[in-house]
């Protein structure tokens, strides 16, 4: 045995370089632009960043590298963006098509998968498709260009998870704004269902209602705006039951408002906005209905016989057109007036919001939301003090999103904040999209004849709600399905026999009260599902299509999160889709060519050598001066835009109601055409507090998760991340957890009220963490995404779901509350037990 | 290198997003560590705000004063560097960091902790090569610098804000300097006295003694330790490439 001297490795100092931690871990190779379509919806643009891991010797996608020139992302990115350059190697990942061999569905059992090929199982789909109704049939996605085609010209039902994020901000941005919105908002690769971002750098005064949930922690795309204004001096007042690191500093002031009375202290607001007078006048005169006559017995707004609002002339004592008087009246009245024979009493807009907000006081919102008058009083006259340079962002899961039953009231309220204040469409406020079109695939292929009927009586029982049936079925075919009735429907009627899940990584779990639909899926005769990875969705599936990884596509975007100039941006594929990957147009094109020939073809014949190219790039990119993708990706880098100064109040004509001369409307007449209140009132949320039921439900999402996905959810990376910030746990203030007698990490039962989830209740086990970031005793707070139990994710099973405390809805009571029939996925009380 | 380099870590507008952690990983390669729960930086959200468990880069660094082995080196420019191979696995820097930063990992029989991106301090002047944490921080939370000037904008925003800052005199000053609304301590930075390992040596004859005796020991026992982690080390390597 050798002995070597025992100081022969001690040198000395290295020059710089020389050290084994000063040399580069990897060799770069290229950069490709891309950008992010599904993390989230501020879809910056980026470069993956592809070279030489030299630890493993491998070339492959390494990072991302920020693109400055992108409005939105100005170089940032975020966590999620990261994740998704190691998931493109995920083991995991779903590369062939699976069918079962075993009839027996469910978790407990094994499918017994084969391996097909994915252009044989396509054929054999199809097949199948042909022996239902189109009334038998389902398909759960969303409303991407492709999905509409296919289920349209079947005449199938489309419902979808969107609901949960956009939904009630959709529909009341449709039914204010934009009415309907198709031909302004473009078929961008995720469609956010907005046509406006907000102005967070420039902007003053920001309210925002649960709008800094810990899923807003991370999205580069809006933060890299919010700190810049914070930096310059913008007032950011949060009103949040749970206090988020946002909360700690970034915030000017934090109120942990009672969930769900919200709208209470928007209402307040808008007292004060009116008995002060604090509102913009020459905004609400020539941007929006206030000054528009409302009959007070019909509950409509008075037009004449072109359909023209009408407003009282003060100088002639009558009815004149809104956008040709010369002195019409704010308030006063009613008004009364002879039109076809009838005596009409007409009040303005304007005075009906008047009298609907007049007992809603501050000190009356502050005995309901807990906010203090004096607090709500003094922010509402600073807001409008800042006016319009003000603006309250809600994009997904914020209270104004379909968390309560009275939820679509505050969205209600928001917008009618933003155009007392004239912040719509202003700089520093509300940013409308503007100078951009990306065609819908009805626009560069329209269909040769009609589309067939859609079903009577769909499953998730739109057709019951006739303000929202109304947008999808005759102005947007892409707006958001009721996902929180699907489920309802699907278990409690037969009338769906086959069930197309087209989602990557969503599936079952981005439905509420997820046992419900996999009871429902116990009885269907066919289930298929395109997916990303094998989650939980396919042991109830006869077949799963393996779909491409995000950076396998390339992409075509607007800059929603951030309209201020027109602009464009494009990215390139990574790398070609491994295994037997097969990408959705084609599935939809095929079944399509199969079952509806005549709506996929350019002459609506059955010639497949016909078939429609659906092409939606190119007819944007010619309209800025540029050819085709391939020069915009290899002459321009993937980015086109025109850093215009923003015309205020422009696109608002472009795009209101009675446009060309275009208006936000205040008073919505199809809310009153049903029953509900075409101006804001106070409503309660739909459940209470009970006995032990007594915790208010909040839901959240790490950072770094995005929905169920597991291309974050089965990363063992960020599953550390998550353990180490108790993500994988329910959090409850100390206090609550004192009186539960709970100590740190206890286990848990916790069960919804069975009141409100009267079947197929399924209470959720999961270990406790006491936090006072939860800052109120009545709340548990719940993260989303985790939870999966698919035995073919080996990072991925883990944590609880929150979704199965989530009832699905009956639609009877959904009706009675919701004009917009949305989620109200939090709108539960649950209890808490040691297990 | 002329200049000594600085991250200054303004927590009024950190998230918590963890990106930084992220990017970390990605920039170094550290996947299968982090799997295991080992990172060189990584934000942990604390009821009283947001903790960022990272190197502090001391100016007189207490792992560098233990180690027998001289595996910890305190560089001219800033970051303090950890070589694998030198090391001997005794770990002594896990428990004398006042700031319980360097994680042994048992499955790499390695210590993990922040480089400060050295592999990337290289053209600074050039302006793009910055540590990854600060390059990827969507609010621009981190900020890189000379040392001195990261110093005089950290008292000013402090100053002006009244901030708290750690890291001025912490362990006798560090290369990471923090500001952050709540008294760190309270938000779970551990509480570090100013002197630093050898301040104390020097101002005290018998920890002269016993500092020197104990690194004696320390190299006395880890003299045959020493020369089998170095095939193990290689070893691992050759297993790893």
């Amino acid at each position: 045995m050798s002995v070597s001297p025992p100081l022969r490795n001690l040198q000395p100092t290295r020059p710089f370089g020389e050290h084994p931690q000063e040399k580069p871990k990897y060799i770069i190779k290229k950069k490709v632009p891309q950008v992010c379509a599904r993390a989230c919806e501020c879809d910056c643009a980026y470069n993956v960043v592809v070279g030489v891991d030299r630890i493993t010797g491998l070339e492959r996608a390494l990072t991302i590298e920020g693109r400055p020139e992108d409005p939105v992302s100005r170089g940032k990115y975020c966590i999620k963006a990261l994740g998704f350059v190691d998931s493109l190697y995920d083991p995991d990942r779903l590369l062939v098509t699976l069918k079962r061999t075993n009839p027996k569905r469910g978790l407990d059992q094994d499918p017994g998968f084969v391996v097909v090929k994915s252009n044989d199982a396509l054929k054999e789909i199809i097949e199948k498709l042909k022996k239902y109704k189109r009334e038998e049939i389902l398909f759960n996605s969303p409303g991407d260009p492709y999905t509409n085609r296919l289920c349209r010209s079947l005449g199938v039902t489309r419902s979808d998870q969107r609901t949960e994020c956009f939904g009630t901000h959709y529909y009341l941005n449709s039914l204010m704004v934009t009415n309907p919105p198709n031909k302004y908002y473009s078929s961008t690769y995720t469609v956010t269902h907005s046509l406006w971002g907000y102005d967070y750098s420039k902007t003053k005064y920001m309210l925002w209602f649960g709008f800094d949930s810990f899923s807003k922690l991370a999205k580069a795309g809006i933060l890299n705006h919010i700190v810049e204004g914070k930096r310059n001096g913008t007032k950011i007042v949060v009103f949040n039951p749970v206090k988020t690191p946002i909360a700690d500093s970034i915030a000017s002031e934090w109120y942990p408002i009672k969930p769900g009375t919200d709208l209470a202290v928007t209402l307040a607001m808008i007292n004060i906005f009116l008995n002060e007078k604090l509102y913009k006048v020459e905004f609400l005169k020539n941007y929006s209905d206030a000054y528009a006559l409302i009959d007070i017995e019909t509950k409509l707004h008075v037009v004449d016989e072109k359909g023209k609002w009408l407003s009282w002339c003060g100088t002639h004592n009558k009815p004149e057109p809104i956008n040709s008087c010369d002195n019409p009246t704010l308030e006063g009245g009613s008004f009364s007036f002879e039109s076809n024979g009838r005596t009409i009493e007409a009040k303005t807009v304007f005075q009906l919001l008047k009298e609907s907000v007049k007992d809603y006081t501050p000190d009356w919102a502050a005995k309901i939301s807990e906010v203090p008058a004096e607090e709500i009083a003094r922010i509402a006259r600073e807001f409008a003090q800042a006016a319009p340079m003000v603006c309250i962002p809600n994009l997904k899961r914020d209270a104004a999103g379909p968390n309560y039953a009275n939820s679509w009231r505050l969205m209600h309220t928001i917008n009618i904040m933003h155009a007392l204040t004239g912040s719509f469409d202003h700089e520093g406020g509300v940013l409308f999209l503007n100078g951009v079109k990306i065609p819908w695939l009805e626009d560069v292929d329209p269909p040769a004849k009609p589309y067939p009927p859609q079903p009577k009586e769909p499953v998730d029982y739109r057709n019951e709600f006739p303000v929202s049936n109304d947008i999808y079925q005759n102005k947007d075919y892409s707006a958001p399905g009721h996902y929180g009735m699907v489920g309802y429907g699907l278990y409690n009627t037969d009338k769906i026999k086959v069930v197309f899940f087209r989602s990557p990584h969503r599936g079952l779990h981005a439905l509420i009260q997820p046992q419900m639909v996999e009871a429902a899926l116990m009885k269907m005769d066919l289930v298929i599902d395109w997916n990303l990875y094998p989650d939980d969705t396919i042991y109830w599936c006869d077949y799963v299509l393996p779909a491409p990884h995000q950076y396998e596509e390339s992409k075509f975007d607007i800059r929603q999160y951030y309209p201020k100039w027109p602009c464009y941006v494009g990215g390139s594929p990574v790398q070609q889709p491994p295994g037997d990957v097969i990408g959705w147009g084609k599935i939809a094109k095929e079944i399509g060519l199969a079952l509806a020939p005549e709506y996929w073809t350019t002459d609506g014949s059955q010639d497949r050598t016909k078939a429609i190219k659906g092409d939606m790039y190119t007819p944007a990119l010619k309209a800025v001066g540029i050819n085709d993708m391939n020069d915009f990706m290899t002459n321009k880098n993937g980015i086109w835009i025109d850093k215009k100064p923003y015309e205020n109040y422009k696109t608002i004509k472009e795009i209101g109601y009675g446009r060309p001369e275009g208006r936000i409307r205040l008073y919505i007449d199809e809310f009153a055409n049903v029953g509900h209140d075409p101006l804001p009132k106070w409503s309660p949320r739909w459940t209470s507090s009970e006995g032990e039921y007594k915790f208010s439900l909040l839901v959240t999402r790490a950072p770094w998760h995005m929905h169920a996905d597991p291309n974050f959810i089965n990363n063992p990376v960020l599953n550390m991340l998550t353990r180490k910030n108790f993500i994988d746990c329910i959090w409850i203030h100390p206090d609550a957890g004192k009186e539960l007698g709970l100590q740190e990490g206890a286990e848990v039962v916790i069960e919804t009220n069975p009141k409100y989830m009267t079947d197929v209740p399924r209470p959720v086990k999961a270990k406790v963490h006491l936090s006072k970031r939860v800052a109120r005793k009545d709340c548990v707070l719940l993260f989303h995404g985790m939870g999966h139990r698919s035995k073919l994710l080996r990072n991925g099973v883990y944590g609880y779901r929150d979704g199965d405390l989530i009832p699905q809805k009956n639609p009877k009571i959904v009706k009675q509350h919701d004009p917009t029939g949305m989620g109200w996925v939090e709108d539960v009380y649950v209890r808490i037990k040691k297990a | 290198m002329a200049s000594t380099y600085s991250i200054l870590l303004d927590t009024r507008f950190c998230t918590g997003c963890n990106t930084c952690f992220y990017k970390c990983v990605q920039e170094n390669r550290l996947h299968d560590t982090a799997a295991e729960g080992h990172y060189r930086t990584l934000v942990l959200i604390k009821d009283d705000g947001l903790y960022h468990r990272r190197c502090m880069h001391c100016k007189e660094p207490s792992c560098e004063a233990v180690c027998p082995t001289a595996a910890l080196s305190k560089t001219d420019y800033g970051p303090v560097l950890y070589d694998a191979e030198r090391c001997i696995g005794c770990k002594t820097c896990v428990a004398a960091c006042p700031f319980h930063v360097p994680q042994w990992d048992e499955t790499r029989h390695q210590v993990v902790k922040c480089t400060m991106c050295a592999h990337r301090l290289q053209d600074v002047a050039g302006g793009k090569t910055i540590p990854a944490c600060v390059e990827v921080c969507p609010t621009g939370a981190l900020i890189f610098g000379e040392y001195d000037e990261l110093v005089a904008m950290a008292k000013q925003i402090a100053s002006e804000n009244k901030l708290h800052i750690y890291g001025l005199e912490e362990n006798g000053g560090t290369h990471l300097i923090i500001l952050a609304k709540e008294k760190p301590e309270v938000i779970g930075y551990p509480a570090v006295p100013r002197d630093t390992v050898r301040s104390r040596e020097i101002k005290s004859v018998s920890g002269v003694v016993a500092g020197a005796a104990a690194v004696a020991a320390l190299a006395y026992a880890g003299i045959k330790k020493y020369s089998e982690r170095r095939i193990q080390v290689q070893n691992f390597n050759r297993s790893e490439e």
